[in-house]
């Protein structure tokens, strides 16, 4: 792998290798561009993942301080864990489960659809379904999404047929076990899955698409990409000009380095990107980078979540096989005589033992909660997945009372439920709870929603640059060689997991940015 | 008990602690031992750090206020985790109980988790779908 120097300053520097950043930096390098990736985490390998649910986090989630504020439970619950993301080479993508679901038209133009709400700061996204549909084919096809591309979908298995069954006999039509980013059947150099789980803590057969495993090394093969793991960005350096002209970051030992750079793309996951803008603030940028609008870091969305558990007479044993292959869409249209507008999914989930324990109804004790635990093995589970609603006063900023491991200001995340996502939870909750009692479910468990995995929204895309901070293209609006390349672009956060979507945006925009390079304006 | 003699703890304490972990998270089909990991764990929070070995021992002092918690019965002793709540040692074993129990692979054969497969093959032939009571869902 080639070492660019420091000086440099042809290269594009992309800042987290996850998702969004591990794609783009991939297509950049296909295309002849030269590439710095810089990545905070370590360079695990699949062999090194720990099949345990709290070794894992130790190794792989983004554990460095943060603070919540706001009346959402999570708040009480992990003050210092707003979102379950990671921090490794591959980023959140190597501990993701694979549900890929496209968004729907409707979805793309919500603040037409819907008109305005109260309290809410919805906007159209600047693009359309179609413009992203080619994206959509190419990403898939990329990730191997079963049921795309003629690969088979995912074998039913244990905690599925308990949900399918249910759904079925509860009406719903649109029952399967989805579309999904791992092999059915071997494809692109890796296996078909062997149903061993622990989707959530790296994958160490890689079954699964991550950009740690199916990206990043074809990157590599290029010639083009100069990985750096361990590194930490902390400031975009800019000029009077008004272009970014570099990153800073602290290297493996804590030293400060400075990449220079002819563009910078940040995909830091919504947390991290809005603070990094944030850091970067300057005389020119005095609220931080590329920051006029105002909107960096607000509008924050994680998603509707929650879960529903049920316990049965006969055992499940939802462990066994692929964490989330199972989802019910006859909800996720827009119906608003179920009063709230926006829709959501019912997707198969399953945690060990340590992880449900941890999250079933956090800080819950004592001879009723020991009980839940003994049914584990007669238990199934769902995941609620829906849209959240936008909010200004929802936002990342700088908690400059804290500081970090490098003395940097943390972020706090500030969430509280619209009434909307309010009335989606009650009836997602009874919708699940009616799938579970159809199929003779002892009794069900409403579970409050996880830490956000599902973190959207803080540097949004828009037409009016007044209105955000990037444009169509991800491409910040106050800086021109500035990009955004993960899910901090998404207007509004659609029903549906973001992971395919965040792919087909980062395609879409290696394509603009190498045009744009041909053409001699970037 | 565990194996592991805590050295920062006194024994006292160490075996309230681990009863109190009982009391919490409480299974019959589980040793003293799984909930020793518990007194395990904050007897080496108590040897880093002076503060967290006062609060365990103080907290554990408050307990047993009026008669020695290793002396009551289950009952009592839930009611005296009750009155406790919130408190700094009750939160502290509560925590790092909810963790400890649950990781145990004593526990998870209590409870009919089998845990890691990849060294086995997965779970493709050892039952992923071997669940019977329902018929194979049709799907859309």
């Amino acid at each position: 792998m080639p070492r660019f120097d420091f000086d440099q300053d042809n290269v594009v520097v992309v800042v987290g290798s996850g998702a969004g950043g591990g794609t783009l930096a991939t297509d950049l390098c296909k295309a002849g561009v030269r590439t710095v990736l810089l990545e905070a985490g370590a360079h695990h390998r699949p062999e090194d993942f720990i099949d345990d649910e709290w070794p894992s986090f130790g190794q792989l989630a983004w554990l460095d301080d943060r603070t919540t504020s706001g009346s959402w439970r999570v708040a009480r619950d992990f003050p210092n864990l707003p979102a379950w993301t990671c921090k490794t080479v591959g980023g959140t993508s190597v501990h993701w489960a694979g549900c890929c679901p496209r968004f729907k038209d409707w979805e793309f133009r919500v603040r037409s659809e819907h008109g305005p709400i109260d309290g809410t700061s919805v906007l159209d996204w600047p693009i359309a379904l179609a413009d992203l549909e080619p994206y959509y084919d190419k990403a898939e096809d990329r990730m191997g999404v079963t049921r795309t591309n003629g690969i088979p979908g995912p074998a039913a298995n244990n905690n599925f047929k308990v949900m399918g069954n249910g759904a079925k006999r509860a009406g719903y039509k649109d029952v399967s076990t989805g579309r999904m980013a791992f092999n059915t059947v071997p494809r692109d150099g890796r296996p078909a899955t062997i149903q061993d789980g622990f989707n959530f803590q790296g994958d160490k057969q890689q079954a699964h698409w991550s950009t740690l495993t199916a990206e990043i090394p074809k990157a590599e093969a290029t010639g083009n990409l100069d990985l750096r793991p361990n590194s930490h960005a902390f400031r975009i350096a800019h000029n009077g000009g008004g272009k970014v002209t570099g990153v800073h970051y602290f290297d493996a030992d804590g030293n400060e380095q400075v990449q220079k750079a002819r563009a910078v793309c940040v995909a830091g996951n919504a947390i991290e990107t809005a603070r990094l803008l944030l850091l970067s603030d300057s005389p020119q940028h005095p609220d931080g980078l590329a920051n006029s609008s105002g909107q960096v870091g607000r509008n924050y969305m994680r998603h509707l979540t929650g879960s529903v558990y049920a316990e049965f007479e006969q055992p499940v044993r939802m462990y066994r096989g692929e964490t989330m292959a199972g989802i019910v869409t006859d909800e996720s249209h827009n119906n608003p005589d179920r009063g709230f507008v926006g829709g959501y999914y019912m997707q198969l989930l399953a945690l060990g033992v340590p992880f449900l324990a941890a999250f079933l109804d956090p800080g819950a004790w004592g001879p009723e909660f020991a009980a839940k635990m003994d049914a584990y093995e007669r238990t199934a589970g769902m995941w609620l997945v829906g849209e959240d609603m936008p909010q200004a006063d929802n936002r990342v900023t700088l908690n400059r009372e804290v500081t970090d491991q490098h003395g940097l200001a943390v972020p706090n995340v500030h969430f509280d439920d619209h009434a909307n996502d309010v009335a989606m939870r009650e009836h997602a909750y009874t919708a699940g709870e009616s799938v579970y009692e159809a199929v003779d479910a002892v009794r069900t468990h409403r579970v409050t929603p996880y830490p956000s995995t599902h973190n959207l929204g803080t540097c949004r895309m828009s037409a009016d640059p007044s209105e955000g901070v990037v444009d169509a293209f991800g491409r910040a609006h106050d800086v021109p060689n500035l990009f955004i390349s993960d899910g901090s672009v998404m207007t509004t956060g659609a029903a549906a997991n973001p992971t395919l979507t965040i792919v087909a945006l980062a395609i879409r925009q290696a394509e603009h940015i190498v045009g744009e390079m041909k053409a001699g304006s970037l | 008990m565990s194996t592991q003699v805590p050295v920062a703890l006194e024994q006292h304490v160490a075996e309230t602690v681990t009863a109190l972990a009982r009391t919490l998270y409480p299974h019959d089909g589980l040793s003293d031992e799984v909930y020793a990991r518990v007194a395990a764990k904050l007897d080496e929070a108590a040897q880093a750090d002076a503060e967290q070995a006062r609060t365990i021992s103080e907290g554990v002092a408050g307990l047993d206020a009026g008669a020695p918690f290793l002396q009551r019965s289950a009952d009592e002793r839930l009611a005296a985790a009750r009155e406790i709540e919130g408190s700094p040692l009750f939160e502290l074993v509560r925590s790092t109980a909810v963790v400890e129990v649950y990781s145990d692979p004593a526990t998870w054969r209590l409870l009919g988790y089998e845990g890691p497969s990849f060294a086995q093959g997965g779970y493709l032939h050892r039952g992923f779908n071997d669940l019977d009571w329902l018929p194979d869902p049709e799907e859309s």
